[in-house]
């Protein structure tokens, strides 16, 4: 009750101290960005999703909208030839290329992290795919792989890269299993090129870890697989998490993802309703199995950490 | 053989008499086993440089490579006929200076701008508690999910007609003034987001900035607050000079980003003469790949390969020139998560 009694009497903001000074900067700050996100972030998503559900329709410049219910994702699904397939597609690219990604730029990172002669070279190598292999590039070396098929001598770059198929078809072993192994080494190689910024994000966190855990733990004796278990792996768990959420978001929006090409194609020929619909369908799966993977990785390794 | 097997087998297991293994066995197991290690890791590393560095060792070879030397089956990497031909076709195709004008004045500035304004934005959200704080996290978080591509229609639209929460519409209404604001194909589809904290990866960038302020000591600012410093003074002159390691990572990753930016581009960017750098250089892909028949396959190739060059040696110019300053600054920009 006596705390009521010695209710403070509301005075210039200065006079009232810091804390409530400094809860008025922390506004300041990111006022503009606040505008920002409501105007150009939350108000898009809204009408986005409200797209999904209407028959849009471009009239002198300007959207016309009209209730249609499910009928733009019946569409997708029924009318369309190619959705569900590209959809399959791009969340079995997903099964594949998300754990290697993961676990390469891990292993890179854990390389480049220790001290070795020519270390500074390698980092400013491995950070050049960022710059060579963007989508663009890619695009445009590797080619439209329709094309390139038919036409025969633009080939894709990584095809010559390791020519594995002639040395399998020189063992004597039948041409399929050549094949197979030139298709696994070309998709490992394209998924090196993605690995620029995920090997950076990796050795910056392990550069946060205090040095300390690792001098206490020589002197406990602890191997060196021990000591990324208990140390390494544990401090870096946020930055998993981002890397994880970066690598799904790059993996989603890269050109050569088949959902997001057939989506802008759907724009270019203004069906916006139901290039809406696929994105929405497609965002909300790869969601779903982000969440699954966080929600796992909280259960399993972060809990038992703290 | 098995003499010589248990030979270096005995060398580890060497054992006094108390039956451990002996300082001299242990310090032979010790170096051989760094040797190997060091081994592995050169063989891994060199290895994957191989297949990093592979598609800029095909353009550059391919891009000097004249005709005779695509024909002559000899010649794999190093050719023996040099020609700028290709490098003359590729600059005139993609109009070189004005796509690369748009790409500095379009792309660049807006780089600039989300650089300053996210620093900004990350300060505020990591030194001080507000009510809200933890919804406006959440949403940072939010915008680092959700891909440019399911907004980008609804954006679209919006450029189209600039309209801030309706006002201009209710100017229309009331004066019946017919005031439209299109943006689409100016630079402003660019600015504005970036001025904001909220254009072509801002999220991230945000969040880099946010972990590398986290980590900065208290101690400075809290003097500063005390003797009477204001906000501005504060962050300009105490946060913003100490923040050099993490600007220079965030530069180079905002800078690389916008400049290989495609889709925001063909969308929001449409016409000819605004397109960047990056627009043009796929637009030039599509137009060879229908000329595919008067020109064949090798000229196309060389070509595009001068082109992919022409376009990624500003970048490779600047990584070159920043490079060791960049690994440096990442060692101490401190991301914990």
């Amino acid at each position: 009750m006596s705390t009521q009694a010695v209710k403070k009497p509301k005075k210039n903001i200065h006079a009232r101290g810091i804390e409530a000074l400094k809860e008025r900067y922390g506004w300041i700050c990111v006022a503009h960005w606040v505008f920002g996100l409501v105007v150009f972030f939350i108000l898009p998503i809204f009408q986005s999703f409200y797209y999904t559900f209407c028959k849009v329709t471009l009239v002198t410049g300007d959207l016309q909208t009209k209730w249609i219910g499910f009928d733009n994702i019946k569409y997708i699904f029924t009318e369309n030839p190619d959705y569900a397939d590209n959809l399959i597609a791009g969340v079995g690219t997903f099964a594949y290329s998300f754990p290697i990604i993961l676990v390469l730029s891990l292993i890179l990172a854990l390389m480049l992290n220790q001290k070795f002669k020519g270390r500074v070279l390698f980092r400013a190598i491995y950070f050049l795919p960022v710059i060579i292999a963007s989508g663009v590039i890619l695009g445009t070396i590797i080619g439209d792989q329709s094309i390139s098929s038919t036409s025969g001598t633009d080939e894709a770059v990584s095809a010559n890269m390791v020519n594995v198929k002639e040395l399998v078809e020189w063992t004597g072993l039948p041409e399929k299993i050549g094949q197979y192994f030139q298709d696994a080494i070309n998709k490992i190689m394209n998924l090196v090129w993605q690995c620029g910024v995920q090997i950076i994000l990796f050795i910056a966190g392990m550069q946060s870890i205090p040095d300390l855990y690792y001098e206490v733990s020589k002197v406990e004796g602890a191997t060196a697989w021990e000591e990324f278990w208990y140390i390494t792996f544990p401090s870096l768990s946020r930055v998993i998490v981002l890397v994880t959420v970066f690598t799904m978001v790059e993996l989603m929006t890269s050109q050569t993802d088949k959902v997001i090409s057939q989506a802008y194609n759907l724009i270019s020929s203004q069906m916006f309703g139901e290039s809406s619909a696929m994105l929405w369908v497609y965002f909300i799966i790869i969601g779903a199995i982000l969440g699954a993977i966080l929600g796992a990785f909280n259960q399993f390794c972060a809990k038992k950490w703290e | 053989m098995k003499k010589l097997f248990d030979k270096l087998i005995g060398s580890f297991t060497k054992t006094d008499n108390n039956g451990k293994i002996t300082i001299s066995a242990y310090k032979t197991k010790r170096t051989l086993s760094s040797v190997l290690v060091s081994l592995f890791r050169y063989a891994l590393l060199i290895s994957v440089s191989y297949v990093v560095l592979y598609p800029l060792f095909y353009m550059i070879s391919n891009s000097v490579k004249d005709l005779i030397d695509w024909y002559d089956p000899n010649v794999f990497w190093i050719p023996r006929h040099f020609t700028g031909l290709w490098y003359k076709w590729a600059y005139e195709s993609l109009e070189f200076l004005s796509a690369l004008k748009n790409t500095i004045l379009f792309e660049m500035v807006a780089a600039a701008l989300e650089i300053i304004s996210c620093s900004l934005v990350a300060y505020g959200l990591a030194r001080f508690k507000f009510k809200g704080q933890k919804i406006l996290m959440f949403m940072l978080i939010l915008t680092i999910l959700v891909p440019d591509q399911m907004i980008i229609i609804p954006k679209m639209m919006n450029f189209s007609s600039l309209d801030f929460f309706g006002i201009i519409g209710l100017i229309n209404d009331v004066t019946g003034a017919g005031i439209r604001i299109n943006i689409l194909n100016t630079g402003f589809v660019f600015y504005l987001p970036s001025l904001f904290a909220i254009g072509l990866r801002s999220g991230i960038i945000t969040y880099i900035y946010m972990q590398f302020y986290k980590g900065l000591p208290r101690e400075l600012e809290e003097a500063a607050w005390i003797d009477g410093a204001g906000l501005f003074k504060t962050y300009t002159k105490i946060a913003l000079p100490s923040s050099g390691v993490v600007i220079t990572t965030v530069s180079i990753f905002s800078i690389i980003w916008h400049w290989n930016d495609y889709y925001l581009a063909i969308m929001l960017m449409n016409s000819y003469e605004s397109m960047p750098l990056a627009v043009r250089l796929s637009n030039v892909k599509d137009i060879m790949q229908t000329l595919y028949n008067v020109w064949g396959g090798y000229k196309m190739t060389a070509t595009q390969c001068a082109c992919c060059i022409l376009f990624i040696a500003p970048m490779l110019i600047m990584y070159i020139f920043l490079q060791r300053k960049f690994v440096k600054s990442i060692d101490r920009v401190g991301i914990t998560g």
